[in-house]
């Protein structure tokens, strides 16, 4: 047999090395095997996970914010539809596009561009459209799937109606362009009660960062919804002020939303194959937000808007003294809510927002919560109780007032000779002197302690909007506040209400209305009832007493007599401006504040800064009393000829559409038929929410949560915790 | 012994046809259609057709690869470097007609389809490396010197490659050298020698060759998760696909991210994504015990060859395959940096399944003339069948 075979060619080298060569490479394949292994079977949930969650989309369905309305169904904040213009770069303009070669080398061929037409048809000017061309033309340097080129710009937003017409009629011609209609609120009163009602503004970073922290977006649904009940997204709309800020939670709604399927270019797929993917729940329904019923009467705060045209700067409150409820609440100057809630675009709110935080007379400040202003003499009557509870004071005894009192080497002017006067007609003619000397017997801790019986000093808890507590000085803070120093100056001035003693237009509204109502200081209330879309009360704010000023009632009546007088008697302050078809009791204040032209300010500006607050506090009908009203103009001058008129013009308004309204039928036609006249205490209140679908649990809606969950949603009259990150400090007060 | 008796005992060459390499082959290319199909379902305009252009690629493969088997493969030894100069010459001409397509020039185009000489290039040098140590028989060891011309013969269409540039296509000519080094006598100072100046190499090759997309995919292979939107998109996407299938898969053509277009080159680079999502951890098992059962029945032809330029030939063929394999398979679950390489057989591409092809032609090749036959026979162009 050897003889057939012929040697092989020497093989020897190489034969050793098969083996090791074979091992390596099973070994190599091995390994494939391995990380296969750890792949698909240790981490397959997790990517089969991380895949699913690549295809499945969120898509969110917008909710519809609560409408607010006033006490008479007239609505004060809604939503309307804006539409915003959006175009897909690579879309518009295909010729910014880098060429495309196919295989054989032909450019292949492209659509023409519709971006000219476009810019045309929005109308866009030379600026805009260049800046646009450019950015098109950035976007579009490459063109890959995830490219700017494929992200669509926003162009225009809230477009005439007549623009939109266009662009949809020619939607076929025009390529790339989308026009995406957005809820924008809307306020139709425009500036009035605009601090109360308060508006919207798109969520900031710094407030998105804490429903978002970091680690959100990785976070399981759950976690989610517990860090972000209320589901905010960037760009979303959200309460800024007032109302609009404090009942966010309820005003919102939940947003609904619907599993898409969708592929990696973000195109959505449907079919059987795409609905296999869809995990239940796969939906749910967007809930609308709930409508608010406010205590405010917007013809009485357009009658007080009316009323203080002439002034520059100053609020108004007035309250039912009844039931604390806000009839009216009015702030000047004030601000277009409407340029600041979007739909005339970010440029236009930017330039409003700065037009309204440069203004030295500060119209993003609510003065009648966040303001604290020295009393001046509406704060007398709570001095003249004072004395009357400590029986140290004899109302009848008379003191003799020369227009000055002296104490050591200061002298304490009065605003003229009275002659010899008692505790009415002190008040009623609003005699310091007497005061002066009423108060050196009567100490300030007690002056102090009688102010705060009736809620002054401390915040009233509206709710809304950053409050002041004011400041009632005693002893001890000026003690603290000049090192031991005390003197009797202090006290003088602290009966009167000037010095350290800063109240709010609210205060002193509700203080007046527990003085007019025997005693009762309420909790202001601004929100009578939570409504849903369909007028049915889902839930509604009983009135809530906030304490009860602890004074005998004949004294309180001795000092309502005297009020009483201040518009009554010949001799009062305010008799020169009393309405005689009207039963008025109140006050007059002109408080000094202290201003002394030391930072070398505007002779103009120095001038109007030195004159005194005009204040008038009252009640109305003074037998019977409903209402309680306090005007302050700032720096208007005297009270008795600046701020008692105007609250004359507001009580005398408040009548007249109290009698319009008691006619049948006088204002139906503008009402909503479901007005409750009575406080809606009857019905029965229903879950603040109701499932759409009973039955169905998956699609039970979360209740309403409240923004900051360490904190309660503001329930009537509850102070809600306003975050005055956003917003301007309250007033300073004018330290003596 | 009368020549009946010797072709019952030694067997023609033909009845020594490898049907394992035959049928592992097959149910790869079977494999393979199967799965573009499913890779290609997903645009249905544009690429619905690869699986069929792949059908006919395999046929013209499989015929090219018969003829290739058929002739007795001492006249590619004779023709060794006659081909290897035809290949380099293909290359040069890359440069001259060159399609340039995503930044590089690997095509030319002839009619209505281009080729890749690169691909081919493979094939060539193989051939020539085996003809090269098939004609310097050694039997102590081999010093670096002693590989200088092997190692000229592989550096020449590489530096024309890179030029291109193509780096896996390099990168693979490059390990199928060492392979072949490998499978020689080498000293074992050389081989420090030749470790160490690679070490040195690389630094060099990292700021001097390497472009900055490569540089970036070696990045991100170092750290996959950085970047899932730019440019680590496909490893990561690529691995999500890998980790979804699970222990069975989703199922043919169920997997989500090939069907919702989250797998880049599903079809080109990265086929396996799309297997391991629809067939699972018990799918690749089988697929790729099938590249390692075919890799080690080359390693065995190797071995069982009559001659030296068969087994250097083999051995060459089955490292193209192995290297191939191992690199796209790396590549695709995340153990090796995102590189252009074709996984056999499974990716679409004509140039790539004919040279498979063709290499599998030259490994029945050498596996059927295993044994020796009578000499007065071996002359003649067929006369072994």
């Amino acid at each position: 047999m050897s003889n057939h075979l012929v040697p092989r060619s020497d093989v020897s080298e190489f034969r050793k090395r098969y083996r090791w060569i074979a091992l390596s490479a099973f070994l190599a394949f091995g390994a494939v095997a391995v990380r296969l292994f750890q792949l698909q079977v240790v981490n397959g949930a997790e990517y089969a996970q991380t895949a699913h969650e690549n295809v499945i989309r969120r898509v969110t369905m917008s909710t519809t914010r609560g409408i607010v309305r006033d006490a008479y169904g007239r609505i004060l904040a809604s939503s309307r539809p804006s539409f915003n213009v959006l175009i897909v770069p690579g879309r518009v303009m295909p010729s910014a596009r880098p060429r495309k070669v196919s295989r054989s080398g032909s450019v292949l061929g492209r659509d023409p561009d519709s971006w000219p037409r476009i810019a045309d048809t929005l109308r866009l000017n030379p600026d805009e459209r260049t800046r646009l061309t450019a950015r098109i033309k950035d976007g579009c340097v490459t063109d890959e799937d995830r490219s700017p080129c494929w992200r669509a710009i926003l162009v225009r937003e809230d477009l005439s109606r007549d623009i939109v017409a266009e662009l949809k009629q020619h939607a076929s011609e025009i390529p790339g362009v989308e026009v995406v209609s957005q809820p924008i609120r809307y306020y139709p009163y425009k500036h009035l009660a605009s601090h109360t009602i308060g508006y919207t503004a798109e969520i900031d970073a710094e407030t998105l960062a804490k429903f978002r922290p970091e680690g959100f977006q990785s976070a399981n649904a759950e976690a989610r919804q517990a860090m972000n009940p209320l589901g905010y997204d960037p760009g979303d709309v959200i309460g800024a002020t007032g109302v609009e800020r404090s009942w966010e939670s309820y005003l919102r709604g939940q947003r609904g939303w619907e599993k898409r399927v969708v592929d990696a270019r973000g195109r959505y797929r449907s079919g059987p194959e795409a609905t296999r993917l869809l995990d239940s729940p796969s939906r749910q329904e967007p809930l609308s937000g709930r409508d608010l019923r406010l205590t405010l009467d917007i013809d009485l705060v357009q009658s007080i808007e009316r009323a203080m045209r002439p002034h520059a700067a100053g609020s108004a409150v007035v309250v039912d003294v009844h039931t604390g409820r806000v009839l009216a609440m009015y702030s000047k100057p004030d601000f277009d809510p409407n340029d600041l809630s979007g739909g005339a675009g970010r440029d236009r709110i930017r330039e409003s927002f700065n037009k309204l935080y440069t203004d030295s007379l500060r119209p993003m400040l609510d003065k009648t919560t966040s303001g604290a202003f020295q009393p001046g003499s509406t704060f007398k009557p709570f001095s003249a109780l004072a004395a009357l509870e400590d029986k140290i004071v004899d109302p009848m005894d008379r003191e003799r007032c020369d227009g000055f009192l002296s104490f050591g080497r200061r002298i304490f002017h009065c605003s003229h000779v009275h002659g010899k006067v008692d505790m009415r007609e002190a008040i009623a003619e609003s005699c310091n002197v007497y005061f002066f000397k009423l108060a050196e017997s009567v100490g300030m801790d007690r002056i102090a302690h009688i102010a705060t019986e009736f809620g002054l000093g401390q915040k009233t808890g509206i709710g809304v909007n950053p409050e002041s507590a004011g400041r009632i000085p005693t002893r001890g803070w000026y003690a603290l506040r000049y090192k031991g120093q005390f003197r009797i100056g202090f006290t003088l001035n602290t009966s009167i209400g000037q010095g350290a003693t800063t109240v709010t237009p609210l205060q002193l509204a509700l203080a007046y209305g527990a003085m007019a109502n025997g005693g009762t200081v309420f909790s202001p209330q601004l929100v009578r009832a939570v409504e849903t879309a369909d007028g049915s009360v889902v839930q509604d704010f009983a009135p809530r007493v906030k304490q009860k000023a602890n004074v005998s009632p004949q004294h309180l009546a001795r000092v309502n007599e005297a009020l009483y007088a201040v518009v009554n008697d010949a001799k009062g302050t305010a008799y020169a401006v009393r309405d005689g078809a009207l039963e008025v009791a109140g006050k007059t204040g002109t408080a000094q504040t202290g201003y002394v032209n030391t930072g070398g300010d505007d002779p103009k500006k120095a001038w109007y800064l030195a004159r005194d607050h005009a204040w008038f506090a009252a009640y109305s009908p003074a037998k019977a009393p409903e209402i309680a009203v306090v005007v302050l103009v700032e720096h208007g001058g005297s009270g008795p000829t600046i701020a008692a008129p105007i609250a004359i013009q507001i009580i005398k308004e408040y009548h007249r559409l109290a009698a319009s309204r008691q006619k049948p039928n006088a204002r139906t036609s503008k009402e909503r038929s479901t007005v409750p006249s009575e406080p809606p205490a009857t019905r029965p209140a229903k879950p603040p929410l109701q499932a759409p679908a009973a039955g169905d649990r998956s699609l039970a809606p979360q209740e309403p949560v409240p923004l900051d969950p360490r904190t309660s949603p503001p329930q009537g009259g509850q102070e809600a915790p306003p975050s005055p990150s956003q917003l301007p400090q309250p007033a300073q007060e004018n330290a003596p | 012994m009368k020549r009946r008796d010797q072709a019952r005992f030694f067997g023609m060459p033909r009845d020594h046809f490898d049907w394992t390499l035959f049928l592992t082959a097959s149910a790869l290319a079977v494999v393979g259609v199967i799965n573009l199909y499913s890779a290609t379902s997903v645009s249905k305009a544009a690429l619905s057709d690869i699986y069929i252009q792949q059908v006919y690629w395999l046929v013209l493969g499989g015929i090219l690869g018969a003829i290739v088997a058929v002739i007795d493969y001492r006249h590619y030894e004779r023709l060794g470097y006659v081909l290897y100069v035809v290949g380099i010459v293909l290359l040069l001409l890359v440069f001259i007609l060159g399609k340039d397509i995503r930044g590089s020039s690997r095509w030319i185009q002839i009619g209505s389809f281009g080729f890749q000489p690169s691909e081919f290039m493979k094939l060539f040098m193989i051939i020539a490396l085996a003809k090269y140590l098939h004609d310097d028989p050694k039997t102590d060891e081999r010093a670096l010197k002693d590989l200088l011309i092997p190692a000229a013969l592989t550096a020449v269409p590489m530096v024309l490659i890179l030029k291109q540039p193509d780096l896996g296509t390099a990168l693979i000519l490059s390990l199928i050298f060492a392979t072949i080094c490998l499978l020689t006598k080498i000293r074992w100072q050389s081989l420090v020698t030749l470790v160490v100046s690679g070490g040195i190499a690389a630094p060099l090759l990292w700021s001097y060759v390497l472009r900055d997309y490569q540089k970036q995919r070696v990045l991100v292979f170092l750290n996959p998760e950085a970047n899932i939107l730019g440019s680590g998109w496909h490893a990561h996407h690529a691995r999500v696909a890998i980790g979804a299938g699970g222990w069975t898969g989703q199922g043919f053509m169920r997997g989500t991210q090939n069907q919702y277009l989250f797998l880049p080159d599903q079809h080109s680079d990265f086929p396996f994504a799309v297997f391991a999502e629809d067939w699972g951890f018990l799918g690749c098992c089988v697929l790729v015990a099938l590249y390692a059962f075919l890799v080690l029945w080359a390693i065995r032809i190797a071995a069982t060859a009559k001659d030296r330029f068969g087994a250097v030939l083999a051995i060459g063929v089955g490292s193209l395959i192995f290297w191939h394999a191992f690199f796209n398979l790396g590549m695709v679950t995340g153990i090796l940096p995102v590189v252009g390489v074709t996984l056999p057989l499974f990716s679409a591409g004509g140039s790539s399944v004919l040279t498979i092809m063709i290499g599998i032609g030259l490994l029945m090749n050498v596996s059927m003339r295993r044994y020796y036959v009578s000499p007065g026979r071996t002359h003649g162009l067929l006369s072994n069948l």
